[in-house]
């Protein structure tokens, strides 16, 4: 018992005899520019001890600690300050602090863009940004087309950027491929995402010398990043002039399961506004999701997505040659699966890893004949590890895998001929990128992809320099970058010795964002060589060409209270000999002027949000065959003023209604031309526009759970 | 004997936890008393001290996140707000992982942290988290029906919603007093979040 009494009585007096024997610890704290730093944090590690410096940088404070302590200065914004300091010398300490490493985990060097992670609002949109743009349509690929890179290909709907084709652009989910983003429809109505914008966090748009991580993008890549964690379980239905769907998500301790279900069908909103087109059977998509989010831990995320549609329709098409109609049936089914998992490390390891499997399976009669029918099996395994570390303050290293398995396999069937055709290859690649910090305001990313396809047998090299200068807020940036692609799969088929298309890519931009305003400014300059060619019979990689341009956007959140603006316009020259290009000339899909003003006026009074967009691009070249030479004549100028209007009736219930091209305008975008020149008349020509005038959108989405409000996303 | 043994043994261990827990204490009070940036920075480093060196104690890691969010309010700077808002979402983010935690006062600060974002840029953040305001302040009063916090802040946003709707907010006033009773009665003395009983009074005032 005395033993006791003594030892308890011992460790009182130890405290007090820490506080019997104080000693002052006592300096001043600086930047990097060795200014004086107010309120750092100075203090003793695993201790109380410590002060805040003023407005002087100078702190002090006493302690009973004995020996040699660790000094630590803590301060937002920089890099934590370590330093041992022994007893006797523990005054006239002077601290140097360096601006943050934490900056550098979440360093994107993009052209033109310097974007922090959460601090950037230019390419990096919310859901809400998308369904209030006029002209959207609620669709994630038609509001990017009002951002500046992306071209006005009206009767497409895909992203064509920067003179680029459409094929050249590539979609990830949670940085895996999907190899099938668009949906299916009849000629000449565009195409809208098969993926609903509310089930994303994060859509990152690079429109240009995106990162060497994702793979076989010539022009551009549209990241999207799915919820982390979606912690309200809540329910909420939708019902619109195209269709309905319901969904919603069950929230749990460590995770959450949500589901959608959508069924879309066009008959009876053709009844209402019937268009240019001849229906049989309209168009009809039923579509199922689900999401699995598990989290173990704050560390760790695992998150498996599976979403399956199937689209149907008929379509009565007429030629231009005889005149004689045929019945276009299209039946698409497309399943993907997507599983990733995550974590952070105590080490500061970020781990990643993650698989996909896309799968399209296409079946189409009367497809080019009456009486013919094609038939497109295609799918895509896609496995990618990646580690991310930051070793030091100023260097952060990301090293990964990735491995692309590939299969299409077509037939087409026509009377009692039969001809199949399929390709099986893979794509393997090592990438790696050093992101450097060489000065507070100087960044530099260094990165090198190594590619290798089974199909030519060929390693491609993809080095890529991006740099990245803060002079007073204002961005400076330029890169230099080569990246690959296979040819489409239809040449593949037709000569799987083709070479890999290579582009070299040199950017350079500026770009200044503060609170509610982004400027930027981007010029381009593109080279492509090794594009597959078709010249009479032969198919080589003889393609070449170029594309060169400058991209303006201005942003203004609050220009007027309540009021937005965004201003893009992009010019662009592109030429390619490539494909069925036998000369070197303006693909059909580019446009060299392209501008969108869009305007969002929230209406308080009427609990309302009013957005007003003007699409304007300048005529398209097409393909006259009475004249001399290729591409020889350019289509008259697009228009389109689209409107919409969020209203928000209650906060369980919001209406959305939208209409596209309200002055009417008729846009061609193309000519066809029938193939006989005897034809009666010569050669027929039929203006290729859209499949009505305008396009009506209303919709009334309803929260049904308690805990939601104005939340119109099930995910 | 024995009794008075094992006292003493206990005694010897707990030491430690008592002696921290009186000197966070004075802390937490200066935290409910400051009022400018400097006097907020002043805390807020005492309080990061208490997280390096204490990190098992969940409630300094909670009022550091409380004190960002407050500095967000106050400094000038857009960059400022975001970063003490971020700052302020990670510490949040690691005390979801405690099982100490008391979660009605974690989702509650959680809803605080979303007010605070909207208020950093109500045009962008408004549309974009007010469903999730609502569901943080929904989820904290699930847990406990009687925290004042999370009450009066429900209280007073559900009536900024119903205004911009054009419509009442019927539960406003009882809401609004039950959170005051609840104040009143709360215990200051013990090592749990205090802070809030401004908002009663602002409320008072906006009737």
């Amino acid at each position: 018992m005395k033993r006791i009494c003594i030892l308890i009585l011992l460790s009182f007096a130890g405290e007090l005899n820490g506080f019997a024997q104080l000693h002052t610890v006592e300096g001043k704290v600086l930047n990097e520019k060795s200014n004086p730093m107010a309120h750092a944090n100075v203090f003793i590690k695993g201790t109380i001890d410590g002060a805040t410096s003023d407005s002087l940088g100078h702190f002090s404070f006493e302690t009973g600690q004995k020996g040699v302590i660790t000094l630590c200065v803590r301060m937002l914004g920089y890099a934590e300050f370590l330093m041992p300091v022994s007893e006797k010398k523990s005054t006239a300490l002077v601290l140097k602090m360096r601006p943050d490493n934490i900056t550098l985990d979440n360093v994107v060097v993009t052209a033109g863009n310097f974007r922090l992670k959460g601090n950037s609002q230019f390419g990096k949109m919310s859901a809400v940004d998308i369904v209030t743009t006029a002209g959207s349509t609620g669709d994630l690929y038609h509001s990017l087309r009002t951002l500046p890179g992306a071209q006005m290909v009206g009767e497409s709907g895909k992203l064509f950027i920067r003179g680029g084709d459409s094929n050249e652009s590539q979609t990830y989910i949670d940085e895996m491929h999907v190899l099938s983003p668009y949906t299916t429809t009849g000629d000449n109505v565009p195409v809208r995402g098969r993926y609903s914008p509310f089930m994303f966090e994060g859509i990152n748009f690079s429109t240009g010398a995106s990162s060497s991580e994702y793979a076989q993008g010539l022009s551009g890549i549209l990241a999207l990043n799915t919820k982390d964690a979606s912690p309200v379980t809540k329910i909420g239905v939708n019902v619109s002039s195209v269709g309905m769907s319901g969904g919603g998500t069950q929230a749990f301790e460590k995770g959450s399961v949500s589901v959608n279900l959508d069924y879309q069908n066009m008959k009876p909103y053709y009844a209402l506004f019937p268009g240019r087109l001849n229906w049989i059977n309209p168009y009809q998509l039923f579509s199922g999701s689900s999401q699995i989010r598990f989290n173990p831990n704050q560390s760790t995320v695992f998150k498996t997505f599976i979403g399956y549609d199937r689209t149907t329709f008929i379509q009565q098409l007429t030629s231009l040659d005889n005149q004689t109609t045929r019945d276009f049936g299209m039946k698409d089914d497309n399943f993907y699966l997507n599983s990733t998992f995550q974590k952070t490390t105590e080490s500061g390891y970020k781990v990643f890893a993650g698989a996909a499997f896309s799968y399209k399976n296409e079946q189409i009669d009367n497809a080019v004949l009456s009486a013919d029918s094609y038939r497109d099996k295609e799918w895509e395994v896609h496995l990618k590890t990646k580690l991310t570390k930051r070793y030091t303050d100023f260097l952060r290293l990301n090293v990964g895998l990735e491995d692309f398995i590939r299969h299409d396999e077509t037939t087409y069937a026509y009377s009692s001929t039969v001809h199949s055709d399929s390709i099986n290859h893979s794509i393997g690649a090592v990438f790696a990128t050093a992101v450097l910090n060489i000065s507070s305001n100087l960044y530099a990313e260094l990165s090198e992809r190594m590619e290798y396809t089974s199909i030519n047998n060929l390693w491609n090299s993809n080095p890529r320099l991006a740099l990245s200068y803060n002079l007073k807020g204002v961005h400076f940036s330029g890169i230099i970058g080569k990246y690959t692609q296979l040819p489409e799969n239809k040449y593949l088929m037709l000569n799987k010795y083709l070479l890999t298309g290579q582009c070299m890519q040199y950017v350079g931009g500026m770009y200044y964002e503060k609170r509610d305003k982004i400027y930027r400014i981007e010029t381009y300059y593109k080279t492509y060589k090794d594009l597959a060619l078709q010249e009479s019979t032969v198919l080589t990689s003889d393609g070449y060409g170029h594309s060169k341009g400058v991209d303006v956007f201005f942003n203004e959140r609050a220009l007027f209270k309540n009021f937005e603006y965004m201003l893009a316009y992009s010019y662009s020259l592109s030429k390619r000999k490539y494909q069925d290009y036998t000369e070197l000339s303006t693909p059909q899909y580019a446009t060299t002027h392209n501008a969108t003003v869009s305007i969002k006026y929230n209406i308080q009074a009427l609990k309302s949000i009013l957005g007003v967009t003007n699409r304007f691009a300048s005529g398209r070249p097409y393909h006259d065959p009475t004249k001399e030479g290729i591409m020889n004549s350019t289509a008259g100028f697009y228009n389109s003023v689209d409107m919409s209007l969020t209203y928000l009736a209650s906060k369980k219930v919001i209406l959305y209604a939208s209409a596209t091209n309200l002055l009417g305008r008729q846009n061609v975008y193309n000519y066809n031309y029938s193939v006989d020149v005897n034809s009666p008349g010569g050669y027929r020509k039929t203006p290729v526009i859209d499949s009505s005038t305008h396009f009506f959108y209303i919709g009334i989405f309803i929260t049904l759970s308690g805990k939601t409000a104005y939340d119109v996303s099930n995910f | 004997m024995k009794t008075i043994k094992s006292f003493l043994w206990l005694l010897f261990f707990l030491l430690p936890i008592v002696a921290s827990a009186q000197e966070l204490a004075p802390v937490v009070q200066n935290v409910n008393n400051a009022k400018d940036v400097p006097g907020l920075m002043q805390v807020r480093s005492q309080l990061e001290r208490f997280m390096v060196a204490q990190p098992e104690q969940w409630l300094a890691g909670y009022y550091l996140a409380y004190v960002d969010v407050q500095l967000s309010f106050r400094v000038p700077s857009s960059d400022e707000k975001l970063q003490y808002l971020s700052e302020a979402e990670t510490y949040l983010n690691k005390l979801s992982g405690f099982k100490e935690v008391d979660k009605s006062e974690l989702y509650t600060l959680k809803g605080f942290r979303l007010y605070a974002l909207i208020a950093s840029n109500p045009q962008a953040n408004g549309p974009k988290y007010s469903g999730e305001i609502v569901g943080a302040y929904e989820t904290a009063l699930g847990i406990n029906p009687n925290n004042p916090r999370a009450l009066i802040l429900s209280a007073l946003f559900k009536n900024d919603l119903a205004k911009f709707m054009h419509q009442p907010y019927v539960n406003f006033q009882k809401d609004v007093e039950k959170a005051a009773s609840l104040f009143t009665v709360q215990n200051t003395n013990l090592l749990t979040p205090t802070w809030g009983k401004y908002w009663v009074d602002f409320a008072i005032t906006k009737k």
